[in-house]
């Protein structure tokens, strides 16, 4: 037996339907300015999701381990310090040494125009700015979370 | 705190008292007649206003409101509880000091930079720091990567120090660093350079930022639990006040606060109660209140909504004066007065069409001005982009210097005073605030208060309902959710390359190969019997571990070990 | 990942992210997918010590499990924690604070660790939980920590599934026993005066030793510990206690019951609506409305009566 029968009959389909997307919340990195990820806390609450948040100062490592013990949908990385390039791509390393392709990976804070390709090449999408709409953002995350759901049901 | 108290309850309902005087019969006259005629003539439907601190802001008001001691809460400049200023002549005797925050990769680069403002009339110094020498990594800590002169200039030893301030007389210009955390070794490090330059101690003026209380309220730049910090503090305040009697080891802050998300009085409550907390902290060190409390400075900050930020000023001024005397027992005038600096709100200013925030910024440095600072930085347009580029800060620091020579707003001193809206503002402001500190007092005081995190979370709290109102557009951010541009071009930025990196990393290997090691151990290990020792002061130690080039991470590391890390409590 | 057979073995292995996706489907899945987990984790649970503990929020339940779980790794154990967070009744999301609380000790210990919002009336927390002791069971925990909220019914029915309970208590006591649902005291194992360092702890502790010493109707005498995060105070005696409780339950060879117990019971319950209830609704259906229902129903009930149980 194995479970492909649930496959079948449609209902693994709906498996994950019935959750609420879980995003993991994090600014890697040394950064303090938390006011944003505080009001995207809420607002991804507010909008239903199931939201970690787990405070200032997490190294790299730190936060793809919680994402892979929480088995999240979505990490949402934050960062106005300007060290994004290389302190996202660490992250990014990490999950592909760790073959880690079933959690998406959004980004955001200050960060120039310029960089914005070189975050996308590296799988992380969004990269919002001061000024951003939450609901732009929310939209962007049930977006990516739906696309890890699809991979995690492969 | 101590002894009364029943004191903030009893100033909260005498200024409740005051505060709710009700509309005379003129006024009532009016809205029956005038106004409702012409309302209904015109068709206008009533709207509710209220400013950031959620105070209901009437159309009108009148003398009605003015409460019968007016004189007295009002004093006049220079004199209790000097509501309209510090300085009996204020600007005419003295303009407010251009500081201008800066500091941006290499030592090299920042001395550039001082340098540069100098020569275009800038008056005092202000030192930014980046992100690892904030919480105290040095340049070779793997975390540091990718952080370096990023967000500030690097200083891993005093060898960076000397380069920052190569060139620029310690005795002539006053020095401001917005350090916290690492604050004792900075200012050691500054202490060492002057001596080292023959100045006397006695002659060094200049600040360090160094509230810590402020720091797990809202900038979260820490190393140790507070119990660490405060202990550091306190060393660097009697250590100052007998040896360097011209800095001011702590500058009181509610920019960070209000920028976190606070509101105007949000602001103005909680930092005045961090300031009530350093001066019982004082008296308990034993010191003189009057010796101590005239080294203790704010920092404020001016947004957009100009009226309030007016009237928060004065009403700072009128409360710490009142406390002062009254609940602390302070004889001395300049222990009463309120200085501050004041800096431009960052978060007021927008991604979307930069030039526009030069206007902002302009509105908000008069309230400063009308406020009564002694001190300003103006940001510059590409604030939300990056550190300013020399174009940005220059347009910054033109602002101040045409508001001061050209507009006329010097020339008379508090002029908005006696405005019945400003006048009634303050007061309401100064009632809202003396809630928060019966509160604050309620949950065993400001300490006990950040540690639940009862403060983060009224500051996020704040900070949230301001994001929802502006997503439905209950409140306008020109360029952002109201006459947005569709082809918004981007501005020419600061960009900080590797090199400041390169620099520091090569720097700090000399630094350690250079150095006498033994000379470092031995002064560590001083230092940490004098932390084991709390009779001891701290301060000298530091000093002379600096001396030997020990870097900030190996001396912040002495402490690490005693006290161990903080972890905030949950906010959201 | 949708192999099942795959999942478990990864989860027998000790896979961390086949245990975090185990427990996913634990949370979410179709009852069918549940069913064959369980069943297939079956045959490697067994050895875990399920340690349940609840108490109002606010408390310091998060605190203490941060710290005792660091003293039962250093112990040598292999511990995890599960904590529940309560889900917003307006948006159906959640903020799942309990983690950041035990953070930084997990990740120096290795300590496996997973945070599952209650989902307010949408039901089914105490079988996720179930689900995910098991999954924890089987992937070689020897102690499980479980915080609830704090509150609800929900919470008691996880204490049914834990081997020791215990509630987290503090000074200012009445209110607390007031807001927690009514008979947690009853079915807790043991007792925890929390925040030993603030005033009033001392009498909240000496209140619970009153109400507990009069009855004692188990075996194992049912205890107080004063703990204290702040002077890092109590946590020896309390992990003890814990183990004491542990091989008490062990040695009257009843570990693992009210889990073994609850899992037949939520088989059955799934179960016997469909294989019982559906056909007799259907032969019932049939029937006009001049029948009395009662009537026909206890008839249904005689025939099912008539000797269908027999012993496994
Ligand atoms: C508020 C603020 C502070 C506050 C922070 C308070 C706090 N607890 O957060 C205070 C005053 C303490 C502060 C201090 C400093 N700051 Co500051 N600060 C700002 C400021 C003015 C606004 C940031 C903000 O909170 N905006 C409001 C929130 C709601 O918006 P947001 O965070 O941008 O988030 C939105 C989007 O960006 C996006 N988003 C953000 N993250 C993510 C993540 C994801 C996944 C997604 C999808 C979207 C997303 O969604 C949000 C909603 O729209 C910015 C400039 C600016 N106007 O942006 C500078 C700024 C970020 N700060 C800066 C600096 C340098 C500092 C300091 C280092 C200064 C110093 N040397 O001492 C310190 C360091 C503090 C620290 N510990 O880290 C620089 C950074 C430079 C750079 N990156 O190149 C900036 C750009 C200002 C400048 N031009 O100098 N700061
Ligand atoms: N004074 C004191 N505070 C504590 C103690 N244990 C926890 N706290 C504080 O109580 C608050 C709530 O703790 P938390 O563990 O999140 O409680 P939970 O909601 O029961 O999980 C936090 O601010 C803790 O720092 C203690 O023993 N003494
Ligand atoms: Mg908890």
């Amino acid at each position: 037996m194995s479970g492909g029968k649930y496959m079948a009959d449609g209902k693994n389909q709906s498996l994950f339907r019935e959750k609420p997307i879980k995003v993991l919340l994090a600014k890697p990195g040394i950064d303090g300015h938390d006011r944003g990820v505080l009001v995207l806390a809420k607002a991804f609450r507010d909008a239903g999701m199931e939201v970690l948040y787990v405070g200032l100062l997490p190294t790299p490592e730190d936060v793809v381990d919680t994402a892979i013990n929480e088995d999240v949908d979505v990490i949402a990385l934050s960062l106005l310090n300007g060290a994004h390039l290389t302190v996202f791509r660490k992250v990014m390393d990490i999950m592909k040494n760790k073959g880690i392709d079933d959690i998406s990976v959004v980004g955001g804070g200050t960060i120039p125009d310029e960089d914005k390709p070189e975050l996308e090449a590296l799988g992380i999408s969004g990269n919002y700015g001061p000024g951003t709409p939450l609901s732009t953002i929310i939209e962007h995350v049930r977006m990516r979370a739906e696309e890890a759901r699809i991979k995690k049901l492969r | 705190m101590p002894e009364n108290d029943t004191f903030w309850k009893n100033k909260l309902m005498e200024l409740e008292k005051r505060n709710s005087k009700p509309e005379g019969d003129k006024t009532a006259k009016w809205r029956k007649t005038t106004l409702q005629k012409w309302n209904s003539a015109t068709g206008y439907e009533e709207k509710e206003y209220s400013n950031s601190s959620s105070i209901p802001i009437k159309d009108i008001y009148t003398d009605d409101i003015l409460p019968e001691n007016m004189d007295e809460l009002l004093g006049l400049p220079g004199e209790y509880p000097f509501t309209r200023g510090v300085y009996p002549n204020m600007y005419r005797g003295k303009l407010w000091t251009m500081r201008m925050f800066s500091g941006f990769g290499s030592p090299e680069d920042t001395n550039r930079r001082l340098k540069y403002l100098i020569s275009h009339g800038e008056t005092g110094l202000s030192v930014a720091f980046d992100m690892p020498t904030l919480y105290a990594y040095d340049a070779d800590n793997v975390r540091s990567q990718g952080e370096i002169g990023k967000c500030g200039v690097n200083v891993t030893s005093l060898k960076d120090m000397e380069v920052i301030f190569d060139g620029i007389n310690l005795s002539e210009v006053t020095t401001s660093m917005t350090i916290n955390a690492p604050a004792a070794i900075l200012t050691a490090m500054y202490f060492a350079i002057a001596q080292k330059e023959g100045h006397d101690l006695r002659n060094i003026g200049g600040t360090v930022q160094a509230d810590i209380l402020k720091e797990y309220i809202a900038q979260k730049e820490w190393i140790y639990p507070p119990e660490g910090h405060i202990r550091i503090i306190r060393d660097m305040m009697s250590y100052c006040t007998k040896n360097a009697p011209k800095w001011n080891y702590i500058s009181i802050s509610g920019y960070h606060i209000r920028e976190a998300g606070s509101s105007a009085v949000q602001e103005l409550a909680f930092t005045l109660a961090d300031g009530f907390y350093y001066v019982d902290m004082g008296i308990k060190e034993g010191l003189d209140v009057n010796e101590f409390a005239p080294r203790l400075s704010f920092f404020f900050n001016s947004s957009i909504n100009f009226f309030e930020e007016i009237a928060k000023m004065r009403a700072a001024r009128r409360i710490w004066a009142t406390v002062l005397k009254e609940k602390f027992h302070a004889t001395s005038q300049k222990a009463m007065t309120l200085r501050f600096h004041t800096q431009t709100s960052g978060y007021s200013l927008t991604w979307q069409q930069p030039l526009n925030n030069i206007i902002r910024t302009t509105i908000e440095a008069m309230a400063a001005i009308l406020g009564g600072t002694q001190s300003l930085h103006t940001n510059s347009y590409d604030e939300a982009w990056a550190l300013p580029s020399e174009e940005a800060v220059k347009v910054a620091l033109r602002t101040q210097q045409i508001l001061a020579e050209e507009t006329g707003i010097i020339d008379t001193i508090d002029p908005l005073g006696g405005s019945y809206y400003i006048e009634y503002l303050t007061s309401k402001m100064e009632e809202e605030a003396y809630r928060y500190f019966e509160k604050i007092e309620s949950l065993g005081g400001i300490l006990e208060a950040v540690k639940k995190g009862y403060i983060q979370r009224e500051i996020a709290a704040t900070s949230y309902r301001r994001q929802k109102r502006l997503e439905d557009e209950k409140e306008i951010m020109v360029g952002v959710n109201k006459y947005v541009d569709p082809d918004e071009k981007p501005i020419n930025i600061l960009r900080i390359g590797k090199d400041a990196e390169e620099i520091q990393l090569k720097r700090i290997k000399e630094v350690k190969v250079g150095r006498d090691q033994d000379k470092v151990n031995d002064a560590l290990a001083k230092l940490d019997e004098a932390f084991r020792n709390p009779d001891e002061n701290v301060m000298p130690y530091i000093i002379e571990a600096v001396k030997t080039y020990a870097t900030i991470e190996e001396i912040s590391d002495v402490g690490r070990k005693i006290y161990g890390g903080w972890k905030e409590p949950v906010i959201v | 990942m949708t192999n099942i057979g795959d999942l478990v073995e990864g989860v027998v292995r000790s896979d961390r992210r086949s245990i975090a996706r185990a427990i996913s489907y634990m949370e979410d899945g179709h009852t069918e997918i549940k069913k064959e987990i369980m069943e297939k984790l079956y045959s490697h649970c067994g050895k875990a010590h399920v340690v349940g503990i609840t108490g109002p929020p606010g408390i310091g339940k998060s605190t203490l499990i941060g710290n005792i779980s660091v003293l039962l790794a250093q112990k040598g154990m292999n511990v995890s924690v599960l904590a529940v967070d309560a889900s917003s009744p307006y948006s159906g999301g959640s903020l799942l604070g309990n983690r950041i609380r035990m953070q930084e000790n997990l990740f120096n210990y290795g300590i496996y660790m997973r945070s599952l919002a209650n989902r307010g009336a949408r039901g089914g927390l105490s079988v996720s939980c179930m689900g995910a002791v098991n999954v924890l069971d089987a992937s070689g925990s020897e102690i499980i920590l479980i915080e609830t909220v704090g509150a609800g019914q929900a919470d008691l029915d996880i204490m049914n599934l834990a081997d020791t309970t215990i509630l987290v208590l503090g000074p200012g006591l009445g209110d607390q026993i007031q807001a927690i649902k009514a008979g947690i005291m009853e079915i807790a194992d043991l007792f925890v005066i929390n925040k030993m360092d603030i005033d009033g702890s001392y009498f909240a502790m000496k209140d619970i030793e009153e109400v507990i010493s009069m009855d004692d109707p188990r075996g194992f005498r049912r205890r107080v510990t004063g703990t204290s995060a702040t002077d890092h105070a109590g946590y020896d005696e309390l992990v003890n206690t814990i183990l004491d409780h542990g091989r008490y339950i062990s040695g009257e060879g009843i570990i693992g019951r009210k889990r073994f117990l609850m899992g037949a019971r939520w088989i059955l319950e799934s179960e016997i609506g469909r294989i019982i209830i559906d056909p007799a609704m259907d032969i019932i259906k049939k029937k006009g409305t001049d029948k009395n229902p009662y009537v026909l129903a206890e008839n249904i009930i005689s025939q099912l009566n008539a000797g269908v149980l027999k012993e496994l």
